[in-house]
């Protein structure tokens, strides 16, 4: 029998969870040794998947649940959309727990968590039946839930609990789609099957009718995960008193679970529904990318800005699958892997701040660069990436995103539709730039006391270094990540469009 | 193996004479022993004997009948099955609890296994006579073991209010049959599922008797107000009979009556029905509405789970409109797993009782640093009740709610409304099981003794965990007999 490679990378972190969680009393100072040794382990598979040039030799597949009535099977699939998260997954896991591996306050239950969410997320990419799909998608909202109300700042019960029952009730939501699927593979073939092999073949023949309905209840559910306008005010929430580690997980992996939904079961499944609601997506994407940044430069607080920003390139996201065109969707997905790794380098920078200097408020900060060079350093590296400067990743997330909805906008005559992109990317420049002036620039400031302040940790360090080396690659060298995206989108396009 | 030899023509109801035997016999134990713990045993041992029996008789797949009037088939196998549960773990955490009562302890024993006699007897009943007459059976002895927590002012008064609403329902669902037999001129379930066709004013007037006198037992709004008093008047081990076996008595009454002899039975005349389900529609999604809105502003936890378990048989009630087979075992499979997630939370409830520890959420803060496991074990019935993968209660609402979008023939839009109700709901109720949760696992207590509780309860509750944890993960386990069940009855 071959090894069950795809159920390693679900089993791996589930078993590191376990045994962290029984890392009590005196050895709780192991717990963080545990979980990196088996995210590590995690990721070492993960790439020796990502390396393999076969993807399709992965597929796992047995029954579940075998009623006279539905097939439930227990299936696991890997390709060239779900590769690249399923890295970042295992990636951001193991940079997590290495940042956090100074965490002092019930270190083995965090870890737990972190080891838990790994397994959630590593789930909802790689599962290939619905079922599972949609019980991995709801197994992330529990370990983050505690995450947040353990480790979170004043206000955590509040956003710990508004978290968790908004991406809920968008999840019901895209049950009642996933209920609705399965019934019509069953008038389509006499079975209700949840894999995605039957779903994703069947349902481009369904009615124009139940494509535009079905669409419209999936997208909802994934557009409120990515968070788009309007359903975005829990993420803003969830960020500012989520912990470092909890943030960079939340931004840098969870959020992909919407756009990551929309591309693999809106797109594959719903051709028709898309084109009919392509201008919906379309609008959604401009108003986030503009009114997220406009909202940036409001912020006082660095978390919650770098969580708007965050809505603003989440945005792009939205825009490039709105496109429903080779490039538009290519570097959607590129934008989401970039975005991974830039924003977990913010919400890294952002949360030493808060430990290191004591507070997050851009007023009270000033002058850090002298203080702390190191630290700043990466703040710049970070928000460069993240403002699209070329050489960085940020920049192939939204320099041919720009171009693939301006191509989109001449072929529908509506040129000026770009000029919302432009403003995007200006505001966007304009609040990084405003708030680094701000933070680490001009007179060291004498509203807080910095005599006590340190520099970077060595964890801390070697979890940043990591990722702005990834930052410059892929910035450099964009096929290492395209490779993976091209024959998909190609497949996507051919297929359905 | 052969019953038949032994029980002869009563074969089919040979699970609820071994039951009824043991009602009759634990007076008199308690009587001439005097010891509670002996008596304990006995009521154990033949609820035990009794599954045995139900279950040998359930796998084994052959229907018996007796004197026409009592049909065991997969369906009253199933209930059967479910009440030998609930009772049980009832028994199982009666003798260590401190709110059992110590004076009537016979009594007390007999009245709950007489009780579940009542339900059994129902589950197979095809005459409109006997299931009223095991009703009776199980409501009567529940008045009596709602008020036998006697230094309780709350019991009495739950007592006094249980007999007086169960008073008024009884009288009703009286002149609903005798109405019925009027027009039809019988009793009989068989019988009369060809006579109903025709719809009239005074049939649809006796329905409504009928509903309304069984609505009150399974709580359904507008008939659910005596619940939140009475599950929080009577001991934990009574509300736990009462939360989850007596209510899926009425709700088995509701399958057989009305489902099957009224919506299945009179396919022909489908305008006819077509009104009674979406009668039952609106009582669903009022029942599940309610109960969650109502369940959000609770402090007592007894209370909160009344009125989550109001909603729950909300969420059941969607097969009596929906009418399907595959709704049916969806429903059924979710009585089963609400007995465990409900039942065990009620447990938990019950053992923290016993460890001095009150009934308000707020009494609950920082119990996971004094007692993890019973922290846990509620964590997950909580979870579970909300419907979170991959927990028991999240796979028996995928069935559930997916009944509503379609049936064998692939998509339905009819019930579709009421899919997004439930699932609405299902989402509200996350909101006051995660405040539970809260309490436990995020506020600070004002104390981090350790909690000790009695061994009983700790078993029956990890019994409670094991199964919702398998039947998320495994529902065959379970699922493949509740298909077996609605495809008897239809």
């Amino acid at each position: 029998m071959e090894m069950p490679i795809l159920s390693l990378l679900l089993l791996l972190p589930l078993i590191g969870a376990v045994l962290t969680l029984l890392m009590g009393g005196e050895r709780q100072k192991y717990a963080k040794i545990v979980a990196g040794v088996f995210s590590a382990i995690t990721l070492v598979v993960a790439l020796f998947v990502m390396f393999s040039n076969d993807f399709g030799s992965f597929d796992e597949s047995c029954a579940w649940i075998e009623t006279s009535f539905i097939t439930i099977n227990y299936s696991l699939h890997v390709d060239g959309l779900s590769i690249l998260m399923v890295f970042l997954t295992a990636l951001l896991t193991l940079l997590v727990v290495v940042f956090s591996s100074e965490e002092k306050d019930r270190p083995k239950y965090f870890h737990a968590l972190v080891m838990a969410m790994e397994v959630g997320l590593m789930g909802v990419y790689l599962a290939a039946d619905y079922f599972l799909f949609y019980v991995m998608w709801e197994i992330t909202l529990i370990p983050m839930y505690f995450m947040i109300s353990w480790y979170g700042g004043p206000r955590r019960h509040y956003a710990a609990i508004k978290f968790l029952i908004y991406t809920h009730v968008a999840s019901l939501v895209m049950l009642i789609g996933i209920f609705a699927m399965g019934f019509m593979t069953m008038e389509m073939t006499g079975v209700m099957d949840f894999s995605f092999a039957a779903i994703n073949t069947l349902m481009p023949q369904t009615s124009e009718m139940f494509q535009i309905a079905v669409f419209a209840l999936l997208f909802f559910g994934f557009m409120v995960k990515m968070p788009s306008f309007p359903f975005h005010t829990w993420l803003p929430d969830a960020h500012t008193e989520a912990p470092t580690g909890g943030s960079v997980l939340l931004a840098g992996v969870m959020l992909k679970m919407g756009s990551y939904g929309i591309i693999r079961v809106c797109l594959e499944c719903f051709p028709e529904g898309a084109e009919y609601w392509q201008w919906v997506i379309i609008a959604i994407g401009l108003i986030s990318i503009v009114y997220g940044a406009y909202a940036c430069i409001a912020q006082t607080d660095l978390k919650k800005m770098v969580a708007f920003s965050s809505i603003s390139h989440m945005g792009m996201v939205m825009l490039g699958i709105g496109c429903l065109s080779d490039i538009g969707i290519t570097f959607a997905i590129f934008q989401m892997f970039a975005h991974g790794l830039i924003t977990a380098v913010l919400f890294m920078v952002c949360g030493m701040t808060g430990h290191i200097v004591g507070t997050r408020e851009i007023p009270l900060l000033g002058g850090l660069a002298g203080k702390l060079p190191i630290y700043a350093t990466f703040m710049m590296i970070g928000f460069m990436a993240s403002l699209g400067l070329p050489g960085l990743v940020g920049f192939w997330g939204e320099f041919p995103l720009v171009y693939g909805f301006y191509e989109f906008a001449v072929s529908n005559d509506m040129l000026w539709l770009i000029l919302f992109c432009l403003l995007s990317l200006m505001l966007t420049a304009g609040y990084y730039l405003w708030a680094m002036q701000r933070t680490l620039f001009g007179p060291e400031t004498t509203k807080i006391d910095l005599s006590h302040v340190h520099d970077v940790s060595k964890p801390e360090f070697v979890a940043l270094a990591v990722l702005v080396v990834l930052i410059a690659l892929f910035g450099v060298w964009p096929d290492a990540a395209l490779q993976f995206i091209d024959p998909y989108v190609d497949g996507l396009i051919l297929g359905v469009f | 193996m052969d019953f038949t030899s032994v029980f002869g023509d009563f074969t089919a109801m040979a699970p609820l004479i071994i039951l009824l035997v043991g009602a009759l016999l634990l007076p008199a134990v308690q009587f001439i022993g005097k010891r509670p713990t002996a008596t304990w045993a006995v009521a154990l041992l033949f609820t035990a004997v009794s599954l045995i029996v139900n279950m040998m008789m359930l796998t084994d797949g052959t229907s018996y009948t007796t004197l026409d009037m009592y049909t065991y088939v997969a369906f009253t196998g199933i209930m059967v099955l479910l009440f030998q549960v609930v009772l049980f773990l009832a028994i199982l955490v009666s003798n260590s609890s401190v709110e059992t009562t110590r004076l009537h302890v016979g009594a007390y024993y007999a009245l709950l296994v007489g009780a579940t006699t009542g339900m059994m007897f129902v589950a197979g009943s095809n005459d409109l006579l006997t299931i009223f007459v095991g009703v009776e059976l199980t409501s009567i002895s529940s008045y009596a073991m709602v008020s036998m927590k006697r230094k309780d002012p709350r019991a009495a008064e739950a007592g006094v209010k249980y007999v007086i609403i169960g008073g008024l329902s009884t009288a009703l669902t009286i002149y609903g049959i005798s109405m019925v037999y009027g027009l039809t001129g019988t009793t009989s379930l068989s019988a009369m599922s060809t006579l109903v066709l025709d719809m009239n004013w005074m049939m649809a007037v006796a329905l409504v008797c009928m509903i309304a006198g069984y609505g009150f037992k399974i709580a359904a709004v507008p008939f659910h107000m005596w619940a939140p008093d009475v599950y929080e008047g009577a001991s934990s081990p009574v509300s736990l009979f009462l939360a989850t076996g007596s209510k899926k008595m009425g709700l088995s009454v509701f399958i057989q009556v009305f489902l099957v002899t009224f919506i299945a039975g009179s396919v022909l005349g489908a305008e006819a029905t077509e009104g009674l389900q979406y009668l039952f529609a609106i009582i669903a999604a009022l029942t599940m509405t309610v109960g969650n809105i109502v369940a959000i502003a609770q402090t007592n936890i007894k209370r909160m789970l009344a009125y989550s378990s109001v909603a729950q048989a909300g969420y059941i009630l969607i097969i009596m409109a929906v009418a399907s087979e595959y709704a049916v075992s969806a429903g059924l499979f979710h009585m089963f797993t609400h007995v465990f997630m409900k039942g065990g939370a009620f447990l938990v409830v019950g053992a923290l009782i016993c460890a001095g520890i009150g009934e308000k959420i707020s009494d609950y803060r920082g119990l996971a640093k004094r007692s993890p496991f019973m922290a846990a074990a509620m964590m997950l019935f909580l979870f579970s009740l909300a419907g979170i993968p991959p927990l028991a209660g999240f796979t028996s609402k995928f069935f559930l709610f997916s009944s509503a979008i379609g049936g064998v023939d692939g998509v339905t839009s009819q019930w579709v409304w009421l899919a997004f109700i439930a699932i609405l709901n299902s989402a509200i109720s996350l909101y006051y099981y995660a405040r539970v949760v809260k309490a436990m696992y995020v506020e600070k207590g004002s104390s981090d003794e350790k909690i000790v509780v009695p061994k009983a309860f700790t078993v029956a509750i990890a019994i409670c965990v094991l199964f919702v944890i398998v039947l998320g993960v495994y529902p065959q386990l379970i699922f493949d007999y509740c298909e077996l069940a609605a495809a008897a009855i239809f």
